[in-house]
């Protein structure tokens, strides 16, 4: 069996069902929490995982196992409105999910603007294992899961659409306007995190 | 499963201390009874060690964890000096409450899945009787290590790859103790912690007893269960199974037989949680009984056989309260 055929049977019977369970489960967990925009959970498309899998780090591949190896093949996403909600969305799911990476990405200096965003490696809930036939060979034990405001999660969609346009190689002033657009992402988020905790003490 | 290497070492409680005893370590090799005992653990280890188990990120929250780099060392290289480090560990974490233990690492193979199990004896002592010519010889020994029913403590890990190893299994016979014991061997010597936070097990069992009483078609199983929302209180910061909880309690077979049903699976079931009284009053707050005369009496759950006085008379039972009026509401539904 190819990685490509054995990925297509481990993305229908098992990522995708689980997906779809790891999303209510998210959701039921968060119950209660304000201002969450969305929550979304995705099995990494057939596509995806082989373009990842073939991934070469200095002229070595960079997966040897790449079923096992591959974190995200499950990704969930939380998307908050402000940035004090990030926190609360990242300490309620510490409560409930166990995390063997926990990650804060931000850009390298700080005079640079670029990605943002909470990113956790999680064990995968037995609650969700549990309603998937075969889930002991088929499922990953990890999922990987972002937490983010609006404003981040637009500038990472927007930049991640350009960055994975073939042929399309930005100029230093394309790059300049990127980093200016993330610069704006991660102003407003001070700014409205500002308003809202004024308004909270008001 | 076949074993292919089995090492043992002495490990002092050494805690604290700025000079750690030097460790006395040995292969196990042969066709003898310690070898058949060791080989026994090891295949049984898996269904032994009830506690689903994970290793905890490194400080700085990366995926790296220092006692599962020592175990996967030894998992590829089984060698004396692999298990000393381990040993080294264990023993830089052991307090004198603990005692003297004798440590084994053994590891091994079935095509491609390695397996390694981590298991410490604690020291004892006892009496040997040696029988001979109708003479009987007693002598007083110490340093005896037995798999103690006590404190007996294992860990186990299965993988094919460096990638997997991340979860495995463990038993623990003091992990109801004081904290300091408790944390010893998951948290301290395997920097581990359950698969199962408190909280998702406290919730998931909750929620399950809630069910389970809304789909109770008898009056006596539902107050049983009721019943047992008080009295899991008692149980806060324990760590349990669900199998475990409903046996301690003394459910009856139908009880027990309704909370089974709402998990999706006997795996779930079996999963070790510690209780938290907070999260499960957050899902079982209220209890409410409701009489054929319309009346319906609401309490919180813990608190319902407190605040209502229960005489039985034959069929019918009388509520009784008493205290001062600070509410009184209409609502659309009963629930």
């Amino acid at each position: 069996m190819t990685l490509e055929q054995e990925y297509a049977r481990r993305y229908e019977h098992a990522l995708q069902p689980a997906a779809v369970s790891l999303q209510e489960l998210i959701v039921d967990y968060l119950t209660g929490l304000p201002r969450i925009d969305r929550v979304t959970v995705r099995a990494k498309s057939v596509e995806r995982f082989l373009k990842k899998a073939e991934a070469v780090v200095e002229g070595e591949p960079k997966y040897s196992e790449p079923m096992s190896q591959i974190q995200d093949q499950i990704g969930a996403r939380v998307v908050t409105f402000y940035l004090a909600d990030v926190e609360a969305v990242a300490g309620r799911i510490r409560k409930y999910m166990n995390p063997i990476e926990i990650k804060t990405l931000v850009p390298d200096s700080e005079s640079e603007f670029g990605y943002v965003g909470q990113h956790f490696i999680l064990l995968l809930p037995t609650d969700v294992s549990a309603k998937i036939p075969e889930a002991d060979a088929l499922l990953p034990p990890f999922f990987e899961l972002q937490v983010k405001t609006l404003f981040q999660h637009a500038w990472a969609e927007a930049n991640h659409d350009l960055l994975y346009k073939p042929v399309f190689a930005l100029s230093a002033d394309q790059r300049r306007k990127v980093a200016f657009t993330a610069a704006q992402s991660w102003g407003a988020d001070m700014i409205f995190e500002e308003l809202h905790q004024t308004g909270a003490r008001t | 499963m076949k074993v292919q290497a089995i090492h043992s070492f002495l490990v002092h409680p050494d805690k604290g201390q700025e000079e750690q005893t030097t460790i006395g370590g040995t292969r196990v090799t042969g066709q003898n009874r310690l070898v058949e005992m060791l080989t026994d653990v090891f295949t049984a280890a898996p269904e032994e060690c009830k506690h689903d188990i994970y290793f905890l990120p490194n400080d700085a929250g990366e995926q790296k964890n220092e006692c599962r780099d020592l175990l996967l060392a030894y998992v590829n290289g089984p060698s004396k000096a692999n298990g000393l480090k381990l040993a080294q560990r264990l023993q830089s974490v052991t307090t004198h409450r603990s005692k003297l233990g004798l440590m084994f690492v053994i590891v091994g193979r079935k095509d491609a899945l390695k397996r390694i199990v981590v298991s410490r004896f604690p020291a004892d002592h006892g009496i040997l009787a040696d029988e001979k010519d109708a003479n009987l010889n007693v002598e007083f020994v110490e340093r005896v290590f037995m798999q103690s029913a006590t404190a007996y403590k294992s860990a186990v890990y299965e993988g094919t790859s460096g990638a997997h190893f991340w979860k495995g299994r463990a038993i623990d016979k003091q992990i109801n103790s004081d904290v300091s014991v408790a944390n010893y061997w998951i948290r301290e010597f395997l920097k581990s912690d359950f698969a199962v936070t408190g909280a998702a097990g406290t919730r998931r069992f909750a929620v399950s007893l809630r069910d389970a009483i809304a789909a109770a078609d008898t009056v006596a199983t539902k107050q049983e269960l009721s019943s047992l929302a008080h009295l899991l209180l008692n149980i806060d910061g324990q760590v349990k199974n669900t199998a475990q909880i409903l046996h301690e309690f003394h459910m009856s077979p139908a009880a027990g037989l309704l909370i089974r049903n709402q998990f999706p699976s006997e795996k779930v079931y079996a999963e070790s949680f510690k209780f938290t009284a907070d999260e499960f009053r957050q899902h079982i707050a209220f209890r409410s009984v409701e009489l054929d005369n319309g009346a319906l009496l609401t309490a919180s759950a813990s608190g319902f056989d407190d605040v209502f006085t229960r005489q039985q008379t034959g069929n019918q039972v009388r509520f009784s309260t008493v205290g001062s009026v600070i509410d009184d509401k209409l609502r659309k539904t009963k629930s």
